[in-house]
């Protein structure tokens, strides 16, 4: 059994904790990893975005574990003996150490605010390759195309930037494809924009991110992300169904 | 005794009768001008302000200022009512402070569990997926009903630690405004039953009542703005008389470094409510104009040419966030305090960094006020505003660093004993620390604009208010429990609580963030079974369930233990603090004679130190 020293200013101690905040941080690192799993990564813009949050989460597990393990390497070193009436050691603060500690997350701070602003870039920027409108409503979605088609899904090519601009018609929505990433506000009043270039093929869900009235959890659409040959060929379907429907009239 | 003898009753009586006398106003007012007698929205608003201000006028909250206008003296009454049982005091008007900080704290903890209890509910419905008996409509309106009730509770809850305490502490007779302090009190209640009363016809908006939505919605819309408003005033006023009686009646020698850590707690708490509840005032109650009377604030309406002629959504979010981002340091600051100002005397060591951890709560304060538009981050303002609120956001971490680090140097090298208010100490800091970690993440923009909306930050908001209100608000009530009822809470229910709360909310909150990250959106009545997290969210519900459970203990030990608990003794923690040298329960005048400070607060294991000196007989 180790020998802990006396005096709570003995440099054993700190050997210790460092040594065990450590281990912590690296075990706790890779338990949060495994426990959030971040649902964003078909996308260009969603790498930014995993990026950062896998960075902060390695921030998290460090100061979580050296606060927590230096309280409870205090909770279990410093408790009171059976019968022991003493009071603690007497000192009342240490200016030199309030300093770093808020100098040190001072420049942390200026650090990630510099890395906030490069992931913020790379997180909105993109092209406007593709360009669609979604129009959201209580309590669906309707996807018009500047070429006159207008679709209830969505379909964009896979790996071309596409530019979405965004408008409600009544309350405010939010759009969001989980697995893209970033989502955005549609305000009444107003067009907002989104870049989004996406990386993989398949269905995904646009689900409604802002609280919109009685039936906000089922404001659903689907968006296809296709290769470029099935984008263009779903585009002429869309546009020879429309002409017909015109002719019929 | 007669019903009607009780305040409350009377008050209640007030409250219906305003509300027939306002419906009855609104009708006649509406025939004279020739519209429609019946409009329920109009008849209800006029309704509701009557109601407030019948149950003010009842209760007699507001009887001495009125005799004052007819120059009539009112000298102040002290004890409980010669005619009446001494319970009665507390459901009536009373001036003294000790009985409305109960008056607050009980009401607080009151509001708590019926919105935990409204929380419990659709934890049930959304522990698997499909709708099985809440439906989106109730659901919504139970959702909306849990955030402003617990928001009411905590300021309620913040209200009574800081009305029992802060006198107690700075050795003061009472409050600076003692009739004020009662009003403050009372205008809560009607407004609480008026927030209860919007469930009969419901709103869908969540808590943040965004417009158009909250423009749009049923009558319910109304009671809250009106509800929310009158706390607000209640806030107001409040904060007012604390700053007062903190900077005009502390002892001889209590310099403001010398005063107990918890009153800088509530010093910036009360500096951020005096300056910023009106932005929420405001905003609500120009909701209600633009329902009831048209004006168009929030909504946008265009002319036949297309251009927006109406008003602007984002504005509300503005007012909304400028006091509702700041209102999250009137929630957690006096609970940091609690923490503050508990350490030192279960550590029998003085309190690290003192005037660091003063000047932390100001700079928290301060810094509150300029990161309100980090909720604003997916709302399609200037690309630019997101830059500048998440560095102001960022440095928010600094002033609550030296907090987490001061109180370290606290425990280290202290005599640590872990009866039950400590180990809600430690609980709060070690949520406060999951809630405070997971705020970077939102911070810088890029990943916030992910989890926006997500049960991420359903999970960071719910640690950090856990942290930084319930807990520390645990460990204050069973701390001073034996202070206010003079007997001593039982020890092993109280430990029994904090063992099922804690580890039940670590598992809570480290779940819902799961679900976030897993793409599960907030504030939905039912999920995609499809997203993958069904099992989170019964661990969310289950967790839920425990910490409910565990509330109900102490509610238990709280009510038997005023009983049958063991006789406390004046001082029954060894704690330096004035309160603690005076009688439990403490005396109608709490100190017999004026107290004077002679050395620093937190001087645990300096020999011959001594904080306070009660003068003697002779020397005043």
């Amino acid at each position: 059994m180790l020998k802990l020293p006396q005096s709570s200013t003995d440099r054993k101690h700190f050997v210790i904790v460092g040594a065990l905040v450590l281990i912590t941080t690296i075990v706790l690192g890779f338990f949060l990893l495994a426990i959030l799993p971040v649902k964003a990564q078909h996308s260009v813009q969603a790498e930014p975005i995993r990026w950062l949050f896998q960075l902060h989460i390695w921030l998290i597990a460090f100061l979580f574990s050296l606060v927590s393990v230096f309280m409870l390497y205090s909770l279990f070193v410093f408790r009171k003996r059976k019968g022991d009436e003493s009071e603690g050691e007497h000192f009342e603060g240490n200016t030199a150490l309030e300093i770093a500690w808020t100098v040190v997350p001072l420049v942390l701070v200026v650090i990630f605010a510099f890395i906030g602003i490069q992931t913020l870039r790379d997180a909105t920027a993109g092209g406007d390759d593709v360009r669609v409108e979604a129009v959201g409503f209580q309590w669906s979605w309707t996807f018009n195309y500047p070429n006159g088609v207008t679709a209830a899904e969505m379909v964009l090519p896979v790996n071309k930037p596409a530019e979405i601009s965004l408008r409600a018609t009544d309350v405010i929505h939010s759009f969001w494809v989980a697995e893209w990433g970033p989502k955005q506000d549609l305000v009444p009043g107003m067009t907002t924009r989104m870049k989004i270039t996406p990386t993989k093929e398949g269905e995904f869900k646009i689900v409604c991110a802002e609280l919109c009235g009685l039936s906000h959890w089922s404001m659903l659409a689907t968006v296809r992300v296709v290769s470029e040959d099935e984008y263009i060929a779903w585009m002429d379907q869309k546009i020879a169904e429309q002409n017909l429907q015109t002719a019929s009239r | 005794m007669q019903l009607t003898s009780l305040g409350l009753v009377r008050g209640l009586i007030g409250y219906f009768a305003g509300l027939v006398i306002g419906m009855a106003t609104v009708v006649i007012f509406r025939l004279v001008l020739g519209m429609p007698a019946w409009d329920e929205e109009a008849v209800w608003v006029g309704g509701i302000i009557f109601a407030i201000i019948g149950f003010v006028l009842a209760i007699g909250a507001m009887s001495d200022w009125l005799k004052w206008t007819r120059g009539i003296e009112t000298p102040m009454h002290h004890g409980p009512p010669a005619d009446k049982p001494a319970w009665t005091r507390y459901f009536a008007v009373d001036y003294n402070h000790k009985v409305i900080g109960i008056q607050y704290g009980v009401t607080g903890l009151l509001l708590l569990i019926i919105g935990g209890s409204l929380a419990l509910v659709f934890r049930a419905e959304l522990a698997d997926s499909g709708i099985s008996f809440l439906q989106a409509g109730t659901y919504n309106t139970f959702l909306s009903m849990h955030g402003w009730v617990a928001l009411a509770a905590i300021l309620l809850g913040v209200g009574g630690m800081a009305n029992y305490l802060v006198p107690l502490m700075i050795g003061a007779e009472d409050m600076a405004f003692p009739r004020l302090n009662a009003f403050a009190y009372w205008i809560n209640v009607p407004a609480i039953i008026t927030l209860i009363i919007s469930m009969l016809y419901g709103w869908d908006s969540g808590w943040t009542a965004y417009p158009p939505l909250s423009l749009r919605g049923p009558v319910g819309y109304q009671m809250v703005f009106f509800a929310i408003f009158t706390i607000g005033l209640s806030s107001i006023l409040g904060s007012l008389n604390l700053i007062v009686t903190m900077l005009m009646m502390r002892p001889k020698g209590m310099t403001l470094f010398r005063m107990p850590i918890f009153c800088w707690a509530i010093l910036a708490t009360s500096l951020i409510q005096l300056t910023a509840t009106q932005l929420i005032g405001q905003a609500f109650l120009m909701l209600s104009f633009e329902r009831t009377l048209g004006m168009p604030f929030f909504n946008p309406l265009y002319n036949a040419a297309g251009e927006n002629i109406g008003g602007q959504p984002l504005l509300f979010q503005h007012l909304f966030w400028f006091y509702s981002h700041p209102a999250v340091y009137i929630f957690v600051l006096p609970g940091l305090g609690i923490i503050s100002e508990l350490l030192p005397v279960f550590a029998r060591k003085p309190l690290f960094g003192y005037r660091w951890i003063a000047l932390s709560s100001l700079a928290i304060a301060l810094v509150g006020f300029l990161v309100w538009g980090h909720h604003m981050f997916t709302s399609g303002y200037g690309e630019y505003l997101r830059v500048i609120f998440m560095i102001s956001t960022l440095l928010v971490a600094v002033p609550t660093g030296v907090k987490f680090f001061s109180w370290l140097g606290t425990l280290w090298g202290g005599r640590l004993s872990f009866q039950t208010p400590m180990l809600f100490t430690l609980g709060a800091i070690s949520v406060f620390l999951i809630g405070g970690l997971s705020g970077p993440i939102l911070a810088t923009t890029a990943t916030d604009l992910f989890l926006h909306d997500t049960y991420f930050v359903v999970g960071h908001f719910h640690a950090t208010i856990f942290g930084g209100f319930v807990f520390p608000f645990f460990a204050a009530i069973y701390y001073w429990y034996p202070k206010m009822t003079g007997r001593m809470y039982n020890e092993t229910l109280g430990k029994l609580h904090f063992w099922l709360m804690t580890p039940g909310f670590w598992l809570m909150s480290l779940a819902q963030m799961t679900a976030g990250t897993m793409g599960m959106r907030r504030r939905i009545a039912d999920y995609d079974p499809a997203l993958g997290v069904e099992p989170v969210h019964l661990l969310v519900t289950i967790a839920g369930f425990v910490i409910a459970f565990s509330i109900l203990l102490m509610i238990y030990n709280l009510f038997t233990s005023a009983e049958i608990g063991a006789i406390a003794g004046n001082n029954p923690w060894r704690s330096r603090s004035p309160e603690w040298q005076i009688p439990s329960p403490v005396p109608e005048h709490s100190y017999a004679r004026p107290i004077s400070v002679v050395g620093e607060p937190y001087d645990y294991g300096l020999a011959g130190s001594q904080y306070i000196a009660m003068s003697g007989a002779g020397d005043d």
